[in-house]
């Protein structure tokens, strides 16, 4: 499955039958994680707010191919994004593991992922290199096989989108 | 000595380990401290208490490797009602690996909220295991640890420090284990119903 999951509106044609799902978070409700680990200890993969967000993570488990597109705030994800991703914890275990020497959680079932971070904004280059790291940071978190980061503007962002998609969809 | 706001920027702010964090730093702090967990609806009224401070000392956790929206949000306001005599900002950071170093980016994300906005920057405090650790008798290291960013911050000779289990990775893991199997038997879940591979019901 491939996924685009964004904290805005994106007008973008997609193909007729294909396997692309947009997601446009601004139109969903997803209320902030309360740290619960209901999600771990409780319901085990199913977080006890029952809002938006429990049809979405399942969704960013099962994508092999996935397009995340954010503003970008402090040199990491607006609110928007940053809401979504606290919700997702329900795909992760509760028990650690050591990945490449550090310590984090065992998956439930997701998917190895090809992932494209598309950041916009008006992004100065300290602020980029703190993205890069986060990222680098989340890779080992959210299950990227490989990723990539593109620094946009808002205007542009449409563009961004569009040209990674027919990267998708020519091959 | 000035006086130092401290903030929960924790989701489960009441509950949380935070808050124990910065309890430990108040009873170690002989200046005059004023405490808030972040809420959604009183970011005016810390932005009113803000005016009257020389330090502010953000205490929170990591949440998917940076800054939890709890504590964004409330950054996000502040950057639209700045005081007029700007504190130093100190920072106390937990996660839950052991590794205290899987906090840096966020607290790089703080120095650059401070840099792009004028606040001068003090000491970093970064607990590694810290969903665990002050259950553990490694409880006194943290304090120990505290009491250094107390006087750090009143004597304004900053620092960056950090503390976690003096314990292998592997050892870490296997007490992990355990400390998570005991939380779900509480709940009357089994290890094996944690382990599940399904997501809602996929
Ligand atoms: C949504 C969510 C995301 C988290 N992300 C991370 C993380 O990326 N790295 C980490 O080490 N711990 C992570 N944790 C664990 C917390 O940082 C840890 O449990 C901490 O002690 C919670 O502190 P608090 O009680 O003050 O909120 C996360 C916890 C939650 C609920």
């Amino acid at each position: 499955m491939k996924l685009i999951l964004s904290d805005k509106h994106i007008n973008i044609l997609l193909q007729k039958n294909s396997d692309i799902e947009l997601i446009d978070l601004s139109k969903c409700k997803i209320s902030n994680c309360i740290g619960c680990f209901g999600c771990w200890t409780k319901t085990p993969g199913k977080c006890v707010i029952r809002d938006d967000a429990v049809k979405i993570y399942p969704k960013i488990a099962a994508s092999d191919k996935i397009i995340y597109v954010s503003k970008i705030a402090y040199g990491g994800y607006d609110s928007v994004m940053k809401a979504m991703l606290e919700r997702a914890i329900p795909v992760q275990q509760a028990f650690i593991r050591l990945l490449d020497g550090e310590t984090h959680h065992l998956q439930r079932s997701v998917a190895e992922k090809t992932a494209v971070i598309i950041g916009y904004g008006n992004i100065p280059d300290e602020e980029q290199d703190i993205f890069r790291e986060l990222i680098s940071r989340n890779a080992k978190n959210m299950n990227f096989k490989n990723y990539r980061i593109v620094f946009t503007t808002e205007d542009k962002l449409e563009q961004s989108v569009e040209k990674e998609v027919l990267k998708w969809e020519e091959y | 000595m000035g006086r130092i706001l401290i903030l929960n920027g924790s989701p489960r702010a009441p509950k949380s380990n935070s808050k124990q964090y910065a309890e430990i730093f108040i009873k170690k702090c002989p200046a005059e401290t004023k405490y808030f967990n972040i809420t959604k609806t009183n970011h005016a009224e810390i932005c009113d208490s803000i005016k009257l401070v020389s330090d502010l000392l953000l205490v929170f956790p990591l949440y998917a490797d940076s800054l939890p929206v709890t504590l964004l949000e409330f950054l996000k306001y502040l950057e639209k009602h700045h005081p007029k005599n700007k504190p130093t900002v100190s920072v106390l950071v937990n996660c839950g690996f052991i590794e205290p170093q899987q906090n840096d980016t966020a607290v790089k994300m703080i120095r650059l909220f401070c840099s792009k906005n004028g606040y001068p920057f003090g000491s970093v405090l970064k607990i590694g295991s810290g969903e665990a650790i002050l259950s553990t008798p490694f409880r006194i290291l943290v304090c120990a640890k505290i009491k250094k960013l107390v006087y750090s911050v009143i004597k304004k000779r900053y620092l960056t420090l950090s503390v976690t289990m003096p314990i292998s990775k592997n050892m870490f893991i296997r007490a992990s284990t355990v400390y998570w199997e005991n939380y779900g038997k509480r709940n009357g879940i089994t290890k094996e119903q944690m382990e599940t591979m399904k997501i809602e019901d996929f």
